[in-house]
């Protein structure tokens, strides 16, 4: 390595996410950021995905329909509050496999802030991943009032760090 | 307003019905690069496709993405004049999709339920498929659904 990459052998990597042994069930996360839905993001992400409901991208029609602004699609409610969870629950690595029990409870309309916040609810082996345990978070969206928008189960891959230890301890 | 079409009111809907959505998408980098950072995913397979960082070698579309395109491309037929979206159920990511395959949408009607004098319930399947016919998405949703003749 040259001089000029010295820096490299310095640097300590920002380590981020977690891994299958760091989960338990009951244990709670407040995940990072937050994010205030704008008219460009749901106007963008509902025509990007051929979301074709005016109330997502039509102010006079979602006025007309009683709303006070237009709605955020709730697929966008739902990517935001799963996306804001991922750091804490899967970035660590493995497949996400699955949804269930999916609420939306209540509209959110553009210029809401969402926050979003996880529960683990389940953690179990795989029988044919050798390298990742399969782990259930019960995960939910709130608004800038604390009312909760969505909420759903999901289900992932997640990695062992040691999966010797992982799959005796388990 | 007439600004949505006929034919996907409440009473239009019946049970077994199945629907073969008009339109593709092939998946591009707006699709999951973009939705994926723009809602704060930040799991590196969906926009890093160094071989020495990702296994598969090329960016992985996030499953969020592909939930949003199959019942984006359901959305004309299945919620032009929805009021609003109330579930989803059994989603389940089946196949692996990356930029440059192309997904179709396919929905069946489970059950109808009238709801009120405006609305009514209808609970569909979805499934997508790439364009090797291979399924990469199953899951079932609810919709509250305006009836005929109601004004917004």
């Amino acid at each position: 390595m040259s001089d000029e990459n010295d820096f490299q052998s310095r640097a300590v990597l920002a380590e981020k996410g977690h891994k299958f042994e760091d989960f338990t069930p009951g244990q709670a996360f407040e995940h990072h950021w937050g994010r205030t839905i704008t008219d460009g993001d749901n106007t963008w992400f509902s025509t990007q995905t051929l979301s074709f409901n005016p109330l997502y991208f039509n102010e006079v029609y979602a006025r007309a329909a009683g709303h006070p602004k237009m709605v955020v699609n709730p697929l966008l409610v739902f990517n935001a509050t799963f996306g804001m969870s991922v750091e804490d629950l899967s970035e660590g690595g493995g497949l996400f496999l699955g949804v269930d029990e999916c609420e939306f409870l209540a509209d959110v309309h553009v210029g809401d802030t969402l926050i979003a916040r996880s529960t683990v609810i389940e953690k179990r082996l795989s029988k044919s991943n050798k390298t990742s345990g399969i782990v259930t978070w019960l995960t939910a969206g709130y608004n800038q009032h604390d009312d909760k928008v969505i909420e759903f189960k999901r289900t992932n891959f997640v990695r062992f760090r040691d999966p010797d230890v992982a799959r005796s301890q388990s | 307003m007439t600004l949505t079409g006929e034919g996907n009111y409440f009473e239009d809907f019946f049970s077994g019905q199945t629907i073969r959505h008009a339109r593709g998408k092939t998946m591009c980098e707006n699709d999951n690069v973009g939705i994926t950072l723009q809602v704060l995913n930040t799991a590196e397979a969906h926009f890093n496709e160094d071989p020495a960082r990702n296994t598969f070698g090329k960016r992985l579309q996030f499953g969020g993405v592909t939930i949003a395109m199959i019942i984006g491309m359901s959305t004309q037929d299945t919620a032009e004049n929805a009021i609003r979206e109330l579930s989803m159920d059994k989603i389940r990511l089946k196949t692996s999709v990356f930029h440059g395959d192309t997904l179709y949408a396919f929905s069946e009607v489970l059950e109808t339920n009238a709801y009120d004098d405006i609305s009514g319930i209808v609970k569909f399947r979805h499934w997508g498929v790439n364009q090797k016919n291979q399924v990469v998405f199953e899951g079932e949703r609810r919709v509250l659904i305006k009836k005929k003749n109601q004004q917004s």
